[in-house]
């Protein structure tokens, strides 16, 4: 009997592409239209992860209660490094989020009684909705679908009304958008909380997902990926993020068919991102990063 | 003569320019009180005190460090005094932050363009707009792109384009418009704001002659449709043709508050842009 096609492989790509969907999404609110090098997007979806990871396993907690504990510790954490960081601007904003980013992975790695150091946390079960656990790949990606969908479509209204106007006011001439009633450090902090919430969530599904979180899949080089994604998409356009997160996760697969050995193929795939975002920034480096105006 | 606040004597002082102890009077739209800004050890500002009534038009002139824009920035926010007062009407609105003081009317043209350029023309007046409704007064509809409120921003967009003739160009990125034709759009984005008091920092600067004219058509129509409005300007020709009175800047003090045909006469202008031992500075 010949055996049947599943087409796990596609699923478990499909299933990478929402996740990231949301992650780049999220970060194109406070990079693309704020202008905000929000270099601690990466720290919330390793507090989304890790709050999922540790709230599932040791204090058995359900799927929605894990989901928005997720969503809210991001959010949490945006709210503290915003409000300690609300004066900072450009460079200076830059710097601060990358320290606070810094100081989440050394917790994740130093707090071993808590989030098992290097080792990580494993055992994660799969998200249970109405009472079914959600064991196939195909039902969470169902799953992870239909939370993506609701998130994409608040940023889209987002990226579409008053706020995201205020958002890039803020980012091109601040002084101008003050004049005009505009609170920049509201929109900044909001815009921070809400993507944070978000990368939150994608965090959650992650854990959710892989069933084993370690620090590693929090690192800078995942943060320089979420970046490359954004720049490429061209930072603040919705769709171009949509189609640059199916290009550059895909494109590491298309690189795998071309049989390197594993030696070969992971710095290779460093290289293409460099590359990429390289070549992206030469071209666009005066659309990219406008210079922002003051009185 | 005229015997001012601070107990020096001034020469030639309309009674609408007189400073006469502090301004938080009715009749006064914008009042400063012993305004003084200081950076490190330079004084900017040095006990400015002066009062601009409800639909005037006041050119603000003097030599480049006299400190002109710090005093607007100052009005508007952007720099903290160091001691004084600055009234809107009859509230106190020195500690209050740049937007809070738009709320109360001040509106902002700045010397370097503040249109948002990479934003569409008719993005740059939407967000004047919406922006008039603080967010706790928004309602669902305006927060959609294709709700009725936001349809009807769209079109009230347009009529404030069509008074400054750029309805052609609301699609196009505000940065490939002309010098003149941002100042047009910048100003009438501040009027579509709610702006009752107008903060001009050198609208000309930059501009064609043909585009000063504009500018200058603007301006006294917004003066007949009673805004206040505050000129930086260093051609006096151009403001002569819309400001009743002038006052003058010099090393962060006004030393001339009149009519411009007086302070053109008065030779303490020379001095101060051409410099003579013979004149005084402070009269």
């Amino acid at each position: 009997m010949q055996p049947v096609y599943t087409y796990e492989y596609e699923i478990h790509l499909a299933i990478l592409i929402v996740l990231y969907f949301i992650l780049v999404q999220s970060f194109n609110l406070t990079f693309g239209l704020g202008r905000l090098f929000n270099l601690a997007h990466v720290a919330s979806y390793a507090i989304g992860a890790y709050a999922t990871a540790l709230l599932s396993t040791s204090l058995g907690w359900g799927t929605y209660a894990c989901v928005s504990s997720s969503m809210v510790s991001g959010a949490l954490l945006a709210f503290l490094i915003g409000a300690i960081s609300a004066r900072l601007q450009h460079d200076y904003f830059a710097i601060g989020s990358m320290a606070f980013s810094a100081v989440v992975t050394a917790i994740l790695v130093n707090w071993k009684s808590v989030t098992g150091g290097v080792l990580g946390v494993a055992g994660i079960p799969r998200p249970t909705v109405f009472g079914h656990e959600l064991t196939e790949n195909l039902e969470f990606l169902k799953f992870e679908g239909a939370l993506c969908l609701i998130v994409m479509t608040f940023l889209w209204l987002l990226f579409r009304n008053r706020f995201a106007r205020a958002l890039r006011a803020q980012s091109e001439h601040e002084a101008a958008a003050q004049s005009l009633g505009c609170d920049p450090g509201a929109a900044r902090l909001v815009a921070f909380v809400v993507a944070s919430a978000c990368a939150g969530l994608a965090g959650s599904l992650y854990a959710y997902y892989f069933n084993y979180i370690d620090p590693s899949s929090f690192s800078l080089t995942e943060m320089v990926f979420i970046m490359t994604v954004a720049v490429v998409g061209k930072p603040g356009s919705f769709w171009g993020a949509c189609a640059a997160t199916c290009f550059l996760v895909l494109l590491p697969e298309g690189l795998r068919q071309a049989e390197f050995s594993p030696d070969v193929l992971g710095p290779m795939r460093q290289l293409c991102y460099a590359v990429i975002m390289f070549v992206v920034v030469v071209i666009n480096r005066e659309k990219l990063f406008p210079i922002q105006r003051s009185v | 003569m005229t015997e001012v606040n601070d107990g020096t004597v001034q020469e030639g002082i309309p009674p609408q320019g007189r400073v006469t102890g502090t301004h938080t009077s009715n009749s006064y739209v914008v009042s400063v009180n012993g305004l003084e800004v200081s950076f490190g050890d330079a004084k900017i500002l040095q006990g400015v005190t002066f009062g601009v009534t409800r639909g005037s038009t006041v050119g603000i002139i003097g030599p480049n460090g006299s400190g002109k824009t710090t005093l607007f920035n100052c009005l508007s926010g952007f720099v903290a005094p160091s001691a004084g007062s600055i009234y809107v009407g009859e509230k106190n609105v020195t500690s209050f932050s740049p937007n809070e003081r738009a709320r109360c009317g001040l509106g902002r043209v700045f010397q370097n363009f503040g249109i948002f350029r990479e934003m569409t023309v008719l993005e740059n007046l939407v967000i004047a707009l919406q922006s008039k409704v603080p967010w706790g007064a928004s309602s669902v509809s305006s927060l959609l792109p294709w709700g009725s409120a936001y349809r009807q921003v769209k079109e009230e967009a347009f009529s404030y384009l069509q008074e400054v003739k750029l309805t052609e160009k609301a699609q196009l990125k505000a940065g490939s418009l002309s010098g003149g034709q941002m100042r047009l759009l910048e100003i009438i984005r501040a009027v579509a704001f709610g702006a009752t008091v107008l903060l001009l920092d050198e609208p000309t600067a930059g501009v064609s002659p043909r585009m000063k004219d504009t500018i200058a058509e603007l301006i006294t129509t917004l003066h007949s449709n009673g805004k206040t409005v505050l000129i930086i300007e260093h051609d006096v020709n151009f403001i002569q043709r819309f400001c009743e009175r002038i006052l003058v800047l010099n090393e962060g003090q006004v030393v001339l508050d009149d009519t411009p045909e007086r302070v053109r006469e008065n030779k303490a202008l020379q001095e101060i842009y051409f410099g003579t031992e013979s004149v005084p500075v402070r009269i």
